[in-house]
């Protein structure tokens, strides 16, 4: 999309997607800086966590040879951020030492899977309900959606993820409270992008692709929910405001019924700020996602950090960081290149 | 509001639609395990941690195995009897049975068994979880095969706890294509093939393995179902919620004492409790004042209530420990409750008023504990014993220390007087539980100081001088008798020189649905013939529809 942006683009378009992209890199880099130095000046050593109190001093420096920790902290910084270059993130520093991006691969589209349909469930309840609540200010429906907004989003994820685990897996048994898919249909399934919906429409596995949306449900339902109260109220305000410019009495002078008043005209131009906010809501989407992977042991990128800084494994938790850093930052620029493209003001 | 209506009734139908659709195990009895543990490596010359050795175990035979459900019976797996042992103790024979077949087919033979088994002393050391520093290097020289049938074992030194040690699982054979002679290999691609009763035939890192039977398999341990699926949890949480809607059969390790109590009081579950060999325990350093003087540790160990820590803490999910070597293992006594009868705050004052401590002249302490390793549990306890000692002429300061930081300095006998530490055995032995803490600096306890060149250390008094050699003795023997005489005594003076506290011996806990079954074949069928030992074998399961 940002290529087609950057090629169709007039002039004032392409120094702008230039600009932010040249703004995006430094804060990438900052951000994996912080990230390298905070980890090391924070108290733990990866080596003594792994190796506990049987470990012996040969095997400590054994170990930090391997893991070259041994090498003068300037040496190591320099290191990491030839391997952040050329995406090169190292091996794991406990357990099987497996290869971080082999780790990544199959934990990143867990959670691509997880975020997006939350996303648009978030955005979905977030954007109707916004603008059923400014067409009826000050009406039942109004007061309804903005008690809503409120509660849900001031809700502990893990408790409203646990209060849905048992009402829906325990005593209705309806859904499944764990996982991305049943453990005997996963033997069946031979996944090819790790998205396990993708791969199962892929192979023609129907009943994977049963299990894979069982499984989202109650995850989905509980990071979308969540996130979709602030999208009610952003919305709902802009809407209300944009009813109040002259183009919308225009309209309905003209006879344009409300519906289409509001729905049509009014809700589009409000969509704006609101598109803004996605991009903002990206970062606290992701941090939802720890909390919501843990909970439903769902085997994402969230999990995965946590269990890392746990053991104090740099080498993962910098690069789980430098992505996270780097899905933000993108996105953030799509959400500028819309935003550019609907408003041109804010190019010039 | 017509279409809103219609909206709401094709999500209602499609959840109802969904929930209906229940998979199908393609007609293959399926057991499914749930953990919270994570794979670390599955090469038996590298694997150092529980669940891997229950993999390794479960795909694999050892010469020696544990009969399932007995923590104290090992009995012939691959070899045809228990080893012939040289006069100097040195060398231990065994003779391979006939017929043993990797999963694909390939036929093991002793030269075969005997290169996969060097791998230990070659490559081993380097492997990251360096599983053989620790069980191969101190008491392997070599590993020979004069026929194809004969295996030897020659010895550094006599070691009386060898056929232990052979039970593990670094000496199980691993398949020569997964498992090259030069290189370790964490995570082969599946399948998986050992000449146990199962083979490794999937497996996805952080989400679940497969376990199939092996098709040439001639053992005892003979699968009864089609297929065992391990599930990997992150929160136990999950797993708890996961056996309760049946979407797991097993909730296997770990479960917080709390979850245990709340599924205890749901109908259709088993709760079995396995008091397990994982012990907690105070680690004092000996040289470090106030704890340098004996009448001081004395009075420390008299004051401590474990049954209060128990019922507590742990609400019955733990048993009280009174010796390092644990209920069960050879020789195990209660050394600790004979010779100080705790809590005896008359006797631990008695004790510290010997040494001019009193009322308004208290001894005071500090306690080490680290928050982040042992869970919630460790906190409260060590509140609990910090009042304890209160109660007695202490004045307890309680510190807490990230882990790595604080087993560095702990166990390396640098900075802290005492301490909360854990442990588990590598194989079922009391020299296992009793050595580490006494030899060579003892991991910070420092009653024999480190010293170069030394196997043990330079004990730092005559007390400590004749634990070490009975110790060492206890080692060597190979004579039950004679060996369960030597730990009796060796736990007395452990007990008199205070060497560290043992508290409390962990259970652990396996919850499963109705229509699983363990082996009545076997011991501990409650428990699904899981012993004290906590090796859990998946071939005596058996499902019901």
């Amino acid at each position: 999309m940002l290529l087609y942006v950057f090629i169709r683009g007039s002039m004032g378009l392409r120094r702008y997607i230039l600009t932010r992209i040249g703004l995006t890199l430094p804060m990438i880099f900052i951000l994996a800086s912080l990230v390298f130095f905070i980890m090391r000046v924070l108290p733990g050593d990866p080596v003594r966590s792994a190796l506990g109190p049987r470990g012996t001093a040969e095997q400590v420096e054994h170990m930090r040879q391997t893991l070259g920790l041994d090498k003068p902290l300037i040496v190591q910084y320099g290191i990491f951020l030839k391997d952040i270059i050329t995406l090169n993130f190292g091996n794991s520093m406990v357990g099987g030492h497996r290869p971080i991006i082999d780790e990544m691969s199959e934990r990143f589209p867990a959670t691509i899977e997880l975020i997006v349909p939350a996303s648009a469930l978030a955005l979905s309840i977030g954007i109707i309900g916004g603008a059923v609540a400014a067409s009826k200010r000050k009406a039942v429906a109004d007061y309804s959606l903005r008690v809503y907004s409120v509660v849900i989003y001031s809700l502990p994820i893990f408790w409203f993820g646990l209060m849905l685990q048992l009402l829906f897996g325990i005593q209705l048994n309806l859904l499944p409270v764990a996982g991305r898919i049943d453990p005997i249909v996963r033997t069946t399934l031979h996944p090819v992008t790790n998205l396990y919906v993708i791969d199962s429409l892929i192979s023609g596995n129907w009943p994977a692709l049963w299990s894979a949306i069982q499984h989202l449900v109650l995850p989905t339902v509980t990071l979308g929910l969540i996130l979709s109260g602030v999208f009610v109220r952003m919305t709902r305000i802009n809407v209300i405001e944009t009813l109040q410019a002259d183009y919308i009495a225009a309209a309905r002078a003209r006879g344009i019924r409300e519906r289409v008043v509001v729905y049509g005209h009014a809700l589009k131009n409000a969509m704006i700020p609101v598109i803004t906010l996605i991009g903002l809501q990206v970062a606290i989407l992701l941090a939802g996602a720890v909390l919501t992977e843990t909970i439903f042991n769902w085997p994402g990128m969230g999990g995965y950090l946590v269990q890392r800084i746990s053991t104090r494994d740099y080498t993962a938790v910098q690069s789980v960081i430098a992505m996270f850093a780097l899905l933000v930052a993108l996105i953030s620029l799509a959400v500028d290149m819309i935003y550019s493209l609907l408003d041109p003001r804010v190019r010039y | 509001m017509k279409k809103l209506q219609i909206l709401l009734t094709v999500v209602v139908a499609g959840v109802l639609v969904l929930s209906a659709c229940q998979p199908s195990g393609g007609g293959k009895v399926t057991i499914i395990i749930g953990v919270t543990d994570q794979i670390a490596s599955l090469d038996p010359a590298d694997a150092y941690a529980t669940h891997d050795w229950e993999l390794i175990k479960n795909t694999g035979e050892g010469l020696l195995v544990w009969k399932p459900g007995s923590a104290d019976e090992l009995v012939p797996g691959l070899a045809t009897g228990m080893p012939e042992v040289s006069e100097d103790g040195l060398t231990y024979t065994l003779t391979l049975k006939d017929g043993i077949k990797f999963g694909d087919g390939l036929e093991l033979t002793a030269p075969m068994f005997a290169a996969q088994l060097n791998r230990l002393l070659t490559i081993g050391p380097s492997c990251p979880n360096d599983v053989a520093d620790a069980l191969a290097i101190p008491y392997v020289e070599s590993i020979t095969a004069p026929d194809d049938s004969t295996l030897v074992f020659q010895l550094k030194a006599p070691i009386g706890y060898f056929p232990q040690v052979l039970a593990t699982a670094p000496y199980l054979p691993s398949h020569p294509d997964k498992f090259p002679l030069e290189e370790c290999v964490l995570f082969p691609e599946a399948p998986i093939y050992g000449v146990g009763p199962w083979f490794i035939s999937q497996y996805t890192q952080n989400e679940q393995l497969v376990l199939e039977p092996n098709p040439y398999y001639t053992g005892e341990r003979t699968p009864q179902v089609d297929q065992i699926i391990i599930r990997y949890f992150s929160d136990p949480q999950t797993l708890s919620l996961a056996v309760q809607n049946g979407e797991i059969d097993i909730a296997w390790r770990f479960l917080d004492p709390e979850l245990i109590d709340q599924l205890r009081g749901v109908s259709d579950l088993t709760v079995g409790d396995i008091a397990g060999g994982f012990i907690r325990y105070l680690i004092i350093n000996h040289t470090l004042p106030p704890m340098d003087d004996p009448n001081v540790v004395k009075a420390f160990a008299a004051t401590i209530d474990r049954d209060a820590i128990v019922d507590t803490v742990y609400k019955g999910a733990a048993t009280p420990l009174y010796s390092m070597n644990p209920p069960g293992f050879l020789g195990a006594s209660d050394a600790f409750d004979t010779m100080y009868q705790s809590p005896d705050i008359t006797a631990a004052n008695e004790f510290l008023a010997a040494s001019g401590y009193d009322e308004n002249n208290k001894c005071a302490i500090e306690l080490w504990y680290p928050p982040d390793h042992y869970g919630a549990a460790t906190a409260a306890w060590m509140e609990l014993i910090k009042q304890q000692l209160e109660a007695a002429n202490f004045t307890v300061e309680l510190k807490a220390q990230e882990w790595s930081t604080y087993a560095t300095a702990l166990t390396g006998g640098e900075s802290y007087q005492a301490g909360v530490l854990g442990w588990f055995y590598d194989y079922p032995d009391p020299s296992n539980y009793m050595d580490p803490f006494v030899y060579n600096g003892g991991l910070g306890t420092n009653v024999a100081l480190a010293a170069v060149g030394s196997d043990y250390g330079e004990p730092i008094n005559d007390k400590a001088q004749q634990l070490v050699d009975l110790l060492t003795q206890a080692d060597v023997e190979t004579d039950i008798a004679a060996r369960t005489a030597l730990y009796e005594q060796a736990q007395e003076i452990y007990a008199d020189l205070v060497v560290t506290v043992p508290i409390i011996i962990l259970a652990e806990h396996i919850t499963y649905r109705p229509n699983i079954h363990g082996s009545d074949a076997y011991g501990a069928v409650e428990t699904l013939n899981i012993a004290t030992n906590l090796e859990f074998n998946y071939s005596t399961l058996t499902k019901t529809p």
